[in-house]
């Protein structure tokens, strides 16, 4: 699986990367960026975190 | 609360009884009519009716289309221009947003926490012994301001002058639905923002410090700088929105937690919780009531079809406790696991200062309740919110060996 952000739906909330750093990364703006898409098993909920807060449905899973 | 269905649904939102408690009006319209037609206009009741979103899912999406809800000259607060970016429209607000975004963002808030955190202790130590305080006027108000100051680079002597007027801008102080007094009011006060920071400005251009708005002066978009009215239209909203949006949150969750001492114990028995609880009081309180919009294009939204020129005031406090949206949304619950809560807005607008001002609301929860655990509100205490922006006018507090 795959945890992706759309670039021209974040607009900087910054509640996935409040709470799930180890996914999600703040650029120079405060939007999101995710240097690694891999969602291991053990990253499963961080990512999720990001999916199920972020205020413009800007992340999403997907399965490889 | 006012029940009678013919009651305009604008007097049951902007009025006291609403600002100091409003679930009942946001659910009682929720339940009725998630989207309205209201006589009596926005947020201070300015003439030609208003169109009032109080739904989640219609505000997600008003605050995602501003190709058909407008920000441009949806209200005016003694501004000559539209503020920027607050009331600029895309595809222009997008290179103001890339201009100050950085400013505002995590990364460069994060540096100023040890900062911040010193002057809170500062701040908490001018009434500590006193076993009694006005959070609002002694805390929430200075705390924000002064950092606000510092950040900007303007005299700290001048905060009382910064505080009158904010009140003018945004309470001015007249007889209740004297609109044409509170104009009066906003106009003179903008008048003089403007002149205040045509000095600021002028001071800055002969010589930088290291404040934000020397950084403004030499700030570039698409290898032009500023205009001087660009510039000014910039601090006109940063002195505005950063003296008072910060105070309001202060004081709404500290109301809450003073008559809420089981979920403040959880708090002060877990610092770390913090995030959660400022994210949770956001949606829960939403000291920012509402936001207004003008409609670009014909939509229907609900069953209400908005026309080109109608106002429309999204009540953001409503849509935060949305059960079509929320689990239990009427409970707080720090351990919430799904909260996309529209405190700070969404879309292209949501709130440039809202790093700052998370990081403000959380270290000020951390320090105040590390050093004063418990506290109350003394017996009789007489004190309201206003309504729009939910400020109390007083906040007073009784704790240590007062507070039993």
């Amino acid at each position: 699986m795959k945890v992706k952000v759309d670039a021209a739906a974040c607009q900087g909330h910054g509640r996935c990367y409040a709470l799930a750093p180890d996914v999600f990364e703040p650029d120079d703006h405060g939007h999101c960026v995710i240097p690694d898409p891999e969602v291991t098993p053990e990253r499963e909920s961080a990512a999720c975190a990001g999916v199920e807060n972020c205020p413009e449905d800007a992340i999403t899973l997907e399965d490889d | 609360m006012d029940t009678n269905p013919e009651t305009d649904p604008a007097m049951l939102l902007f009025s006291q009884e609403a600002a100091d408690d409003p679930h009942e009006p946001y659910r009682d319209l929720l339940d009725r009519c998630p989207v309205t037609r209201s006589e009596t206009g926005a947020v201070s009741g300015e003439a030609g009716g208003s169109v009032l979103v109080l739904g989640f899912e219609d505000l997600n999406w008003a605050l995602k289309h501003p190709e058909f809800l407008s920000s441009e000259g949806a209200v005016s607060i003694g501004n000559d221009r539209p503020l920027i970016p607050l009331q600029i429209d895309p595809p222009d607000h997008a290179k103001y947003r890339r201009l100050l975004d950085p400013e505002f963002s995590p990364k460069k808030m994060a540096a100023l926490e040890p900062d911040f955190r010193v002057l809170v202790n500062q701040v908490i130590d001018t009434f500590a012994d006193r076993g009694q305080c006005d959070f609002h006027e002694e805390f929430a108000t200075p705390l924000p301001s002064t950092f606000f100051l510092r950040l900007t680079g303007l005299p700290l002597d001048d905060l009382p002058v910064f505080l009158q007027w904010r009140d003018n801008i945004i309470r001015p102080d007249v007889e209740p639905g004297d609109m044409d007094a509170a104009a009066e009011i906003r106009a003179a006060t903008g008048r003089d923002i403007y002149a205040y920071f045509e000095r600021a400005l002028d001071e800055r251009s002969e010589q930088r410090d290291d404040g934000l708005l020397s950084r403004l002066l030499d700030a570039e978009i698409e290898g032009e700088r500023l205009t001087r009215e660009e510039l000014l239209d910039i601090c006109y909203l940063l002195i505005i929105a950063g003296l008072d949006t910060v105070t309001a949150t202060l004081d709404c969750m500290v109301h809450y937690l003073a008559l809420h001492p089981d979920e403040r114990r959880r708090l002060v028995d877990d610092p770390s919780l913090s995030p959660a609880v400022v994210e949770e009081l956001m949606r829960f309180e939403t000291p920012v009531m509402v936001t207004p919009r003008t409609v670009k294009q014909d939509v229907k939204l609900g069953d209400v079809e908005l026309r080109t020129g109608d106002s429309v005031t999204l009540v953001l406090g409503a849509g935060n406790i949305d059960k079509t949206e929320f689990v239990d949304a009427e409970t707080v619950d720090f351990a919430r696991g799904r909260n996309r809560h529209l405190a700070f807005g969404a879309g292209p607008h949501r709130c440039l200062g809202s790093h700052l001002a998370r990081l403000e609301v959380r270290l000020a929860l951390e320090e105040w309740h590390r050093r004063i655990p418990d506290y109350r509100i003394p017996d009789g205490a007489e004190f309201h919110f206003s309504p729009g922006i939910r400020q109390a006018n007083t906040l007073p507090l009784v704790f240590g060996n007062g507070s039993s």
